[in-house]
């Protein structure tokens, strides 16, 4: 079907605005950033500082132990990554395939734990790991964001996996694998696009958490992740926006590289079952 | 290759019975086709045949070793999918020898006789492409050499023409059989389709209900059905049931009496095929006006109505009457008058009550 021109200056009017509500606030960080703290408040504002400070990234990467941030950060996210992963292949893929007695209300169950926000659960994970010993450790987060993943991973990987037939896993059966061998030589590797979209997920939910970080991690300074690192920056009198708005682009990159890699498999994975 | 013996294997979930005991002894290097309707338990008892499902009860012996709890992959069978079931993220090469390297079989061997099967099926030149960029056909053959490679003690084929259109799976059909020909190894094959069932097998086993309603080769099966639903699942068109009364040696059918004798006395269902039936002759003839008539180009169906006294249930399931199959022979038209004729020794008599042939 093709579109009248009218069709398409629609299209592309909508397309347009909506890019610009999504990357306005990304503009305006940058724009921050680069500005000088006397004119950041300037009225009517400008959008794009006269002489931009562009030493203002190396200048914070030397103040902030933006790197050791940044490492704690990465350490959090992929051991939530690997956690939430091994438990949510094996729930997914368990809840797909076999009949077990109760298993539709248990899958049900694993949901609800989803429907609760996640600073409800912060007062009885606090008290669990004080009573473990563990705050201050980089694993609480671990822990607690896998808590938060595993759920709706669970339920994504299932749905992914119905789409995958039960006679490739049966021909690699009879082809001398075991049932576990089918799964991992036949069926993950078919399910790469949701394992990656899955993982995606699971990195970002854990890259972005600031209020676990902030109650679990707040006395451990050399366990600080990124986003509660920033938020120290905030001063008593005075906050040097520009400062925390360059913190910030240090921030986002590794989530934006991580999406340009994975964008395809993203994709992929979040319409491969719609097209079955 | 090797004999499969299955002895009272059953099938059921919790009160849901949906394989009675089957009980079936395949000689080696046998063709036998499973046959019939859907939920007839046909794949389900082929599942059980690979182990792939485990049975509620009896025993399978493949060349004598009873396999009843091995895992799928130490039956030394291979199986053919009804959907293919090749591996989407491998090669036709990889596809073909991946059993052998499940075995641990070193590379040389497995490059040998993938190319072997690759040689036999004309895949050769998709040996380095992926399942979907193969033609149904392609893939159907790719499924086969996956199971040929592997030289198995038996094959296994859940309906595997089922998914390729008309023309292509009459082609594959004959390939199949000559593939077995050539090999000779044992082979179950399950299909829905009775032409399938007929022009393959070398005994057929046609099931109902999870039941085994008959066990013999396709010319018994045609000429001697065991009861009223091989005699209807076995033959295209259908055979034609109709009511009619035996008394002393004489059969009393669409309103006129034949010599032929029942066996006893009483209601009787009375099966005549449609082909039996030809236009002014026959030993017995009867005048009918035929409702519809369909033209093929070389033969005719010719439809007709029992009338109310000679109608069965299966009439019911058959909304356009009795029917036909006449040669092609000058024009008849619908509602005008025609003789029918038969031979009496080509009726099949049943049991009104049991429907078994008497």
């Amino acid at each position: 079907m093709t579109r009248t021109p009218l069709q398409s200056l629609i299209l592309y009017a909508v397309v347009i605005l909506t890019l610009g509500l999504i990357l306005f606030p990304v503009y305006w960080l940058l724009v921050t950033a680069l500005s000088t703290t006397d004119k950041l408040y300037a009225l009517p504002p400008k959008f794009w500082p006269v002489d931009p400070h562009w030493d203002i990234f190396a200048r914070v990467w030397e103040a902030k132990p933006i790197l050791q941030w940044l490492t704690n950060s990465l350490i959090a996210a992929v051991g939530s990554v690997a956690l939430s992963m091994l438990v949510s292949v094996s729930a997914g893929y368990a809840l797909s395939r076999y009949s077990m007695r109760g298993g539709a209300a248990m899958g049900m169950f694993v949901l609800t734990a989803k429907m609760l926000p996640a600073t409800l659960l912060v007062i009885p994970l606090f008290s669990i790991f004080a009573k473990a010993g563990m705050i201050g450790s980089l694993w609480t987060l671990v822990i607690a964001h896998s808590t938060l993943i595993i759920p709706f991973a669970t339920w994504m990987l299932k749905g992914y996996f119905d789409t995958i037939p039960k006679e490739l896993e049966q021909a690699a059966m009879v082809d001398g694998c075991s049932p576990l061998g089918a799964m991992v030589r036949v069926v993950l590797p078919i399910a790469t696009p949701g394992l990656a979209a899955t993982a995606l997920y699971a990195f970002v939910l854990s890259w972005a958490d600031y209020a676990y970080a902030r109650t679990f991690l707040v006395n451990a300074p050399d366990n600080w992740t990124a986003n509660l690192g920033i938020t120290t920056m905030q001063g008593e009198y005075v906050t040097y926006w520009n400062d925390i708005s360059a913190a910030a682009i240090f921030v986002a990159i590794p989530i934006i590289v991580i999406y340009l890699f994975l964008e395809r498999y993203l994709v992929g994975g979040l319409t491969a079952g719609a097209e079955k | 290759m090797a004999n499969i013996s299955i002895r009272n294997v059953e099938k059921s979930y919790g009160a849901l019975n949906v394989l009675k005991p089957f009980s079936l002894e395949i000689e080696d290097g046998e063709f036998v086709v499973l046959v019939g309707p859907s939920g007839c338990g046909k794949s389900t008892m082929l599942k059980i045949l690979a182990g792939l499902e485990p049975a509620s009860g009896g025993q399978i012996l493949i060349g004598g070793e009873d396999v009843t709890d091995l895992a799928p992959g130490d039956r030394d069978i291979a199986m053919v999918f009804q959907n293919y079931a090749l591996y989407p993220h491998l090669t036709v090469r990889q596809n073909v020898g991946f059993g052998l390297r499940m075995r641990g079989m070193d590379s040389a061997e497995i490059t040998r006789r993938v190319n072997d099967a690759a040689q036999v099926l004309e895949i050769g030149p998709y040996l380095d492409r992926r399942p979907k960029d193969l033609s149904g056909g392609q893939r159907q053959r790719v499924a086969l050499g996956r199971a040929i490679v592997r030289q198995p003690r038996a094959f296994l084929m859940d309906e595997p023409l089922s998914n390729l259109d008309a023309k292509l799976r009459v082609h594959m059909r004959a390939e199949i059989g000559a593939l077995h020909q050539r090999i000779g190894t044992t082979t179950v094959y399950v299909t829905h389709d009775q032409v399938e069932a007929m022009t393959m097998a070398d005994r057929v086993v046609i099931m109902r209900g999870g039941e085994i309603q008959q066990i013999a080769p396709p010319e018994e099966l045609f000429q001697r059905p065991a009861n009223l639903f091989v005699a209807g699942f076995i033959g295209s068109p259908g055979m034609n049931m109709v009511r009619g009364m035996a008394s002393g040696g004489r059969l009393s059918v669409l309103g006129h009496e034949v010599d032929r004798r029942a066996g006893r006395d009483g209601p009787v269902i009375v099966g005549l095929r449609p082909e039996h039936l030809r236009i002014g002759e026959g030993r017995a003839q009867f005048s009918v006006r035929p409702t519809l008539v369909e033209s093929l180009g070389s033969e005719k169906y010719v439809y007709f109505d029992a009338g109310a006294p000679y109608r069965t249930e299966s009439d019911s399931e058959r909304s356009k009457g009795l029917i036909a199959r006449v040669a092609h022979s000058g024009p008849i038209a619908a509602g005008s008058e025609l003789v029918l004729g038969y031979d009496p020794d080509d009726l099949h008599l049943f049991d009104a009550q049991t429907g078994l042939a008497l």
